[in-house]
């Protein structure tokens, strides 16, 4: 590879830097309102915008001492553990028999499992809002909300988990079978723990999408908060940096939870191997 | 003996339908959660496009009524061609701007290099959608960084209004936040393309863009519908971005549809939702013999 790189032509070098050029460009359109959203909720500015005026941390305390975020706050982390318990539980259960049946139309059942993520939420909290309120007569709360964001979470770990069986080798249980292991001893002692960590990592994710998730909450939540909806009820009164800070801090949490879930099945085999070596030594 | 012989093929079928119980047991979850709580409402949805809204409430009365007064009110009408034409738009940008970023992340990027490069384009991706949305306010507002940079730089003494409110800021802002989506279905394609091909095409003389548009591009087709598809649909189905950059000039299906619902009138709501869907088909269905090789999926 490093010999191809090393005989390009001169248009080909041209070509390179050009590119290169373009590509550092993308980056920065992609960060660009990131990092100036963080960057305001420590500016003194008041109005959320440059000149910066000094550093404060005034927007976090505020934001801290706001009743209204601590609402918000405990109703997102709420939500999103009841979502990410149903949807670890349902999206796990769901990935075995679609892994490892003999389905018919597999094909098609995998694409309606998939389908909730395809089309626009905005589809899914509508059709739910009329389920929920028009023929069950319910009354909107966090636990419809819960609902609708399971339903649009639990396909993620459906996908993560069943890519994990896929690639996993059935020999390993056929000689646990064949040194007595029962069904339940089979599946408690060799596939859970083999499979556990896409578990863990489709739970972290649908964690985070519940963080985060906007319009199918808007529609089923009523009269509570979660943060999105409180930064978008805020949002229509105007920027202020203490949104900034609330913004901030739930980026903070998201990008931390993604970086678990990205970095955990590398981590556990590290620690497994790490494990092995100690008890062999 | 006769009653064993009997029982034999009755006892062998309970164990297969015990089998194939337990084979199966485990869609039973998902078929209660995405069976009553996704395809029953769809259904629903489907209905209730056909009924009918008296006195905010709701009558099992079949009718067109829903449909005929969306196509008879000539702003819903014109929102709906527009809210297509910024999705065509949005998506034409979002993947002419992701191809060549993903040509030069599978071509002149060092191997070890390009998958972190990579996740750093998905890191947006998996932020927060409303922070998205809400952090380029800050650019275009009239406080924004935008007015503020051209009032330093003395182009102009007085905030300019015309970045927000208006469908190129919805645009700006959709090519944004789904342009990860487009590189990434992109560069998972390109990744498996033979560069010998290309180089082949320009030892016989072929110019380096004709080489890409006559090889490169015809064989990652597959990759480029389905970032089509995957970035055109949601598009179609947005809410949040003409709502807080879009203002009056900006408004898509989406906002119609959440005012349909807001304002109590459920039927001609489920009207406009299906008519987002019938668009979402009418895309499957023209790209369906694409779809269906599993190329599509970058597998």
């Amino acid at each position: 590879m490093a010999s191809e790189v090393a005989v390009l032509s001169t248009r080909g070098r041209v070509a390179r830097g050009l590119l290169s050029a373009y590509a550092l460009l993308i980056y920065v359109f992609l960060f660009f309102p990131i990092v100036l959203l963080v960057l305001f909720s420590f500016n003194a500015n008041r109005y959320g915008t440059f000149p910066i005026t000094g550093w404060t941390l005034t927007w976090y305390r505020q934001a801290f001492n706001d009743y209204q975020v601590h609402d918000a706050v405990s109703t997102t982390v709420k939500v999103a553990l009841q979502v990410t318990l149903i949807s670890a539980v349902v999206g796990t259960c769901a990935a075995f028999p679609l892994v490892r049946s003999r389905l018919p139309f597999r094909e098609g059942i995998r694409i309606i499992f998939i389908l909730p993520i395809m089309i626009p939420g905005l589809l899914i909290g509508v059709s739910l809002l009329v389920l929920f309120t028009g023929t069950f007569h319910w009354t909107l709360s966090p636990e419809t909300a819960v609902i609708g964001q399971s339903v649009y979470t639990t396909p993620f770990v459906i996908l993560l988990v069943a890519a994990r069986l896929q690639g996993f080798d059935t020999a390993l249980e056929r000689a646990a079978a064949d040194l007595g292991a029962n069904a339940f001893q089979r599946l408690r002692r060799v596939v859970l723990p083999l499979i556990l960590p896409a578990i863990v990592a489709g739970a972290l994710f649908a964690f985070t999408l519940s963080l985060d998730e906007f319009i199918i909450t808007y529609f089923l939540i009523g009269g509570h908060n979660t943060l999105p909806i409180f930064i978008y009820t805020q949002v229509k009164f105007g920027i202020t940096p203490e949104v900034n800070a609330v913004a901030s801090m739930l980026l903070g949490a998201s990008l931390l939870l993604l970086g678990v879930a990205f970095a955990l099945p590398q981590l556990v085999r590290r620690t497994r191997r790490l494990i092995v070596r100690a008890r062999t030594a | 003996m006769t009653v064993t012989a009997a029982a034999a093929p009755q006892r062998r079928r309970r164990i297969r339908l015990g089998h194939a119980l337990s084979e199966y047991s485990g869609f039973a979850p998902a078929v209660v959660l995405l069976g009553l709580f996704f395809l029953v409402p769809l259904g629903i949805i489907v209905c209730y496009s056909f009924w009918e809204t008296i006195d905010y409430s709701t009558v099992h009365h079949w009718t067109t009524g829903n449909y005929s007064y969306f196509f008879s009110v000539g702003a819903y009408v014109s929102t709906m061609w527009a809210t297509v034409w910024v999705s065509v738009v949005a998506t034409a940008l979002a993947i002419a701007l992701a191809f060549p970023f993903a040509y030069w992340l599978s071509r002149y990027v060092p191997k070890r290099l390009r998958t972190p490069l990579l996740v750093l384009v998905i890191v947006p991706f998996w932020s927060s959608y409303l922070l998205r949305v809400y952090s380029w306010l800050t650019i275009l507002g009239e406080h924004g960084v935008l007015n503020r940079f051209l009032q330093w730089t003395g182009i102009t003494n007085h905030p300019l209004g015309l970045f927000l409110y208006d469908r190129p800021a919805v645009i700006l802002v959709l090519v944004y936040l789904y342009f990860p989506f487009g590189a990434l279905t992109l560069y998972s394609s390109i990744e498996r393309f033979d560069w010998n091909q290309l180089r082949a095409a320009m030892d016989l003389g072929a110019s380096p863009l004709t080489a890409i548009f006559r090889i490169l591009v015809p064989q990652i087709r597959p990759g480029i519908i389905t970032a089509v598809i995957f970035v055109f649909i949601p598009v179609l189905g947005e809410y949040l971005t003409p709502q807080i950059v879009g203002g009056t000039g900006g408004v898509m299906i989406g906002n119609l549809i959440v005012n349909f619902f807001q304002s109590a009138e459920y039927t001609r709501g489920a009207a406009a939702s299906l008519l987002i869907a019938a668009f979402i088909v009418l895309l499957l269905a023209v790209f369906r013999k694409s779809l269906s090789s599993r190329d599509a999926y970058g597998i």
